[in-house]
């Protein structure tokens, strides 16, 4: 039993760490202009056929991609920054249902590009086990949360240390008393942005080296981004992190102890029940209720 | 005012005769606005508590799967009546909304994401309550609309015909309930909920009664549905598209109007159907992506609005 | 008045179509509908592709009947299904083939059946399809020819314990269950893993296997990316199992190409070795001409495309030289069926199903497929125990 519960804390926690790159993006642009990006589960998406691409055009290790990714997946961002912020009536409402709209346009033209198809790696190096005493994973998966760890330590230290990185949280604190401090809210925003978007492509790329990708999976991610930075509560960083890990663990456990039907019931029910009875998250200082 | 709701009679009664007498004998067109009136009238329960509760929701699903599985299963368990059925449904559509209740003191997104985890939720519990509703496997043969008085409610006609009357309810509901000092109340509160609390407006309890009408509304919808299809499954009766194209519908239309997300989703639909389908037959949402991000980008009021005011201005040119 | 002019103008255009298809005098319009798009778009352009060729085989050799081939898609959406039903029979169609996922087929073959219509399918196995009494319901595939296929393979390698993993939809949920009922009597423990279909990480489960049910074999009821995700799963954790053994879209040559590293002695249903090597001489043919058409090898989706609508075609050729086509005979016609075809012989029953109907065994090996089970039809013998590590 003891080792059951253990492999399932272990692949919990890797999963966990995939969850925390694909949130990272969602929560800071969330942070910075109170806008959810609803097409940023596509945005991954993107990223992770661009390794598939890379993979299979140029029988390249998807690692490789990265580049590309990034380049793709912040272009696609900062669009979306750009188109979002010409809204002006009814921003909060028009902007979920225009980053929707951009959502549905990326999945189809996926779809269109790359065929229904699902997709992986098919490399036998990302694939082998690992195994460290008794716990078990493929290499993708480890190197995944090692990747994940690192970014989130990154952003934290860019968003704390940075001017950029500080002009990003007065931005998000307070609009205008940020502009008369000097700081230029829209290119501040826009910024946020592209770190979004690069955080996707890794991410994008971690999943297709990790999981498999099929087109309507944008959707989803977007949804799961969501569940964590609101268990997360907004402005948090090691925070996204902890709630991505308690997401992967929560769901490994409910398979383990119960059944693998109620995976996905168990997740929606904790968002739930963080959302109205935690109006901060787990580990956030913002204020969320109307 | 009273003149645009005199044409709006007049236009409803035109469609009761002239859409059965051009179409009647075509069953793939009639099947095609029955579908869209579907989407439509779940589009009018969704514009009324967005415009009227300030409420976005992104879970209309739950209500229409709810109220889809109800029917059939007090139809089918209980010999219900199909016709007393349907209203049943929608009232256990608003049991189920009772549990939503706590997620109304969220704030905008956060309560248009949280009705879509209560839809999410709903699906895996007819997944995993076999007992009751079969599971995945779904429920089929669940029975079709009865013949009343010699007519046949199951026809293609018949169905519109139900579907129009239950329509035109909905907007003469939605209508007076945004005519009455509530649907005032609740405008104003878009503009402050301070200042209506301190008038002594009990804005939670409004908003409630908001949440209650469009679950009522979109579970009789469901329930038609039902009926019509004859066929349910949890991905089937809980799909997104359930929450997704009464969106797109009404936003397309003018979700602040109240005809705007009628029109809208007949509209919608039917171009789609008829025209994206023939020009893009694969990927076709493409182009519906790509239109509702148009409009949100350049006639955030939806097209009705656009037409009132080209009507208004030709008719202005007609008096002088 | 915009929805409304548009109806109309659609209205004269569909008229116009309508009255067109059926003016030849010995061609008849046969109507496909099939997903193109959406989730089942894979499975159904397979299918679709398979009766254009039977169409274009029909054609060539009978002289006194022509088949023209209408197609819509249905977006693997009820309601699209139904309305493209209701399409096909205003375009004057004198049958339907196609489908795929008994949800969409269910819903569309009672609107067929409303309009008096000829309803042919290989892509619903779901055992209520069969039930409703509809007199014009066909369909040569089932779930108990997958539950005989997998039972006989279990029996021939003496298995004694077997876990199923099974994804929570409709047909998965369905051949797991019918599995258990039928591995249970005769002494084969069953343990049964249902799974959301939104699950990745499957390292729960088959650790769950690997350490508590201990059983000789992993049977995976499921769809492609739960197989990958399974089987890698599986080869991280290494259970100490015999063999995995799956169902449709497993057995596969696209499988293999994609995910070289999983598929080995992975087992999953086949009627067709790979590479196709039909005996038979219309096997060839069906093989070179689709080839031809679409410039790859046949898969079995092609196949059970291919097979459904020559039946049809034949149906119809012998019920419009017999003069009962027009009057409703087309049903009855079926009915007759008797026929050795690619995927064994074809009888229906009253209820329109095949009652011949059983899958074959086919197994990963090197980059080919090989027939294992029932031993009669292998073309190879079987590595067990067999695992891709």
């Amino acid at each position: 039993m003891s080792e059951l519960v253990l492999q399932a804390l272990y692949s919990g926690l890797l999963v966990g760490g995939v969850y925390a790159l694909i949130a990272l993006g969602l929560a800071l642009t969330f942070g910075t202009m109170r806008v959810i990006n609803l097409a940023h589960g596509e945005l991954v998406l993107l990223a992770a056929y661009m390794a598939y691409m890379v993979e299979s055009r140029l029988q390249l290790n998807p690692v490789f991609a990265v580049p590309l990714a990034v380049l793709v997946a912040c272009t696609c961002s900062a669009l979306v920054y750009l188109l979002v912020d010409r809204i002006r009536k009814n921003r909060e409402l028009n902007s979920l249902m225009l980053t929707f709209a951009i959502g549905i346009v990326i999945t189809n033209a996926v779809l269109l590009i790359f065929s229904g198809d699902v997709r992986s790696t098919g490399s036998p190096f990302m694939q082998d086990a690992v195994q460290l005493g008794p716990l078990f994973s493929m290499k993708s998966e480890l190197g995944a949360f090692i990747i994940s760890l690192v970014l989130v330590f990154a952003l934290w230290q860019w968003l704390s240390r940075s001017w950029y990185g500080r002009a990003v949280r007065a931005v998000s604190s307070n609009r205008d008393a940020a502009k008369l401090m000097g700081i230029n809210p829209a290119r501040t925003e826009l910024i946020s942005f592209i770190v979004a978007g690069a955080l996707a492509a890794c991410a994008g790329v971690a999943l297709y080296s990790s999981s498999v990708v099929h087109p309507a999976l944008g959707h989803a991610l977007t949804v799961k981004a969501f569940i964590i930075t609101v268990l997360a509560g907004v402005g948090s960083v090691p925070g996204v992190l902890a709630a991505a890990l308690l997401l992967g663990v929560t769901e490994a456990m409910t398979v383990t102890l119960w059944s693998s039907a109620l995976q996905e019931l168990v997740g929606m029910t904790l968002f739930l029940v963080v959302l109205l009875v935690l109006p901060n998250g787990l580990f956030g200082t913002a204020r969320r209720r109307g | 005012m009273n003149a645009m709701r005199r044409t709006a009679f007049a236009l409803l009664a035109v469609l009761y005769v002239a859409v059965p007498a051009a179409l009647g004998s075509n069953n793939y067109l009639m099947g095609l606005v029955v579908s869209s009136l579907i989407v439509a009238g779940v589009a009018v329960a969704w514009a009324l508590l967005g415009n009227l509760g300030g409420m976005v929701s992104f879970g209309h699903a739950a209500f229409f799967g709810v109220g889809g599985y109800a029917s059939a299963l007090l139809t089918m368990k209980l010999g219900i009546p199909v016709l007393l059925a349907i209203p049943l449904a929608g009232l256990v559509a608003v049991l189920f909304s009772v549990a939503m209740l706590p997620a109304l003191r969220l704030s905008g997104p956060y309560f248009a994401l949280a009705i879509l985890a209560y839809a999410q939720i709903f699906r895996i519990l007819a997944t995993e309550m076999e007992f009751l509703t079969h599971g995945s496997g779904g429920i089929s043969q669940i029975p079709v609309l009865p013949t009343i008085a010699g007519f046949d409610l199951s026809s293609r006609t018949g169905q519109f015909l139900l579907l129009l009357t239950l329509l035109a309810a909905f907007l003469a509901a939605y209508d007076a309930i945004r005519r009455s000092h509530y649907g005032i109340a609740l405008r104003a509160m878009h503009d402050s909920e301070d200042a209506t609390r301190v008038v002594g407006v009990n804005s939670v309890l409004l908003k409630s009664w908001m949440l209650f009408v469009s679950a009522f509304m979109t579970g009789v919808i469901g329930a038609v549905n039902a009926h019509v299809i004859n066929f349910l499954e949890p991905d089937y009766a809980f799909s997104g598209i359930w929450s997704v194209l009464p969106i797109v519908a009404a936003i397309f239309g003018g979700y602040r109007t109240v005809t705007g997300p009628a029109i809208g989703a007949v509209v919608i639909y039917l171009v789609d159907q008829l025209v994206f389908k023939a020009l893009v037959s694969t990927g076709h949402q493409i182009i519906l992506g790509s239109v509702l991000a148009l409009m949100i980008l350049f006639a955030p009021d939806g097209l009705l609005p656009l037409l009132r005011n080209a009507l208004r201005r030709m008719r202005g040119a007609s008096h002088a | 008045m915009t929805p409304l002019r548009l109806m109309a103008a659609t209205f004269a255009v569909a008229a116009t179509v309508g009255a067109g298809g059926t003016a030849a005098a010995e061609e008849f319009t046969v109507g496909v509908q099939i997903p193109l798009t959406g989730a089942m778009a894979r499975s159904g352009t397979g299918m679709s592709e398979g009766i254009q060729t039977a169409a274009e085989l029909f054609n060539k050799s009978n002289a006194k009947h022509k088949i023209k081939l209408v197609t819509i898609d249905d977006e693997s959406n009820p309601a699209k299904a139904v309305a493209a039903v209701e399409k096909l029979a205003s375009q004057g169609v004198v049958a339907l083939v196609g489908g795929f996922g008994s949800n969409i087929i269910g819903p569309a073959s009672d609107a067929a059946s409303k309009l008096n219509l000829v309803y042919m399918t290989a892509g619903g196995v779901d055992n209520d399809l069969t039930k409703r009494g509809h007199k014009n319901f066909f369909r040569i595939n089932n779930t108990q020819g997958y539950e005989r296929a997998v039972t006989q393979l279990f029996e021939e390698q003496g298995v004694k314990s077997v876990s199923i993993v099974y994804s929570t939809k409709e047909a998965t949920a369905d051949l797991a269950k019918d599995l258990q009922k039928s591995l249970a009597p005769k002494g084969i423990k069953v343990t049964l893993h249902p799974f959301d279909p939104a699950i990745t990480d499957f390292k729960p489960i088959i650790n769950k296997i690997k350490l508590q049910d201990k059983s000789e074999v992993i049977f995976m009821s499921a769809y492609e990316n739960d197989y990958v995700g399974i089987i890698r799963a599986a080869k991280v954790l290494k259970p100490e199992i015999k063999a995995i053994v799956g169902v449709w879209s497993l057995a596969t040559s696209k499988m293999w190409k994609d995910f070289p590293d999983l598929m080995p002695n992975i087992t999953g249903t086949s009627l067709l070795p790979y590479p196709v090597d039909y005996k038979q001489p219309e096997g060839k043919l069906f093989n070179d001409t689709y080839r031809k058409m679409f410039n790859k090898d046949v898969d079995y989706l092609a196949q059970f495309g291919y097979v459904k609508a020559t039946l049809l075609f034949e149906a119809i050729a012998r019920a419009a030289d017999g003069g009962s086509l027009k009057k409703g005979g087309l049903a009855d016609e079926l009915r007759k069926t008797n026929k050795e075809t690619l995927i064994g012989r074809v009888q229906f029953d009253a209820s329109g199903d095949n009652l011949n109907f059983r899958h074959r065994m086919g197994q990963h090996q090197d980059g080919k497929i090989v027939i294992v089970s029932p031993k009669s039809e292998a073309t190879g013998p079987i590595v067990w125990p067999g695992l891709p590590w």
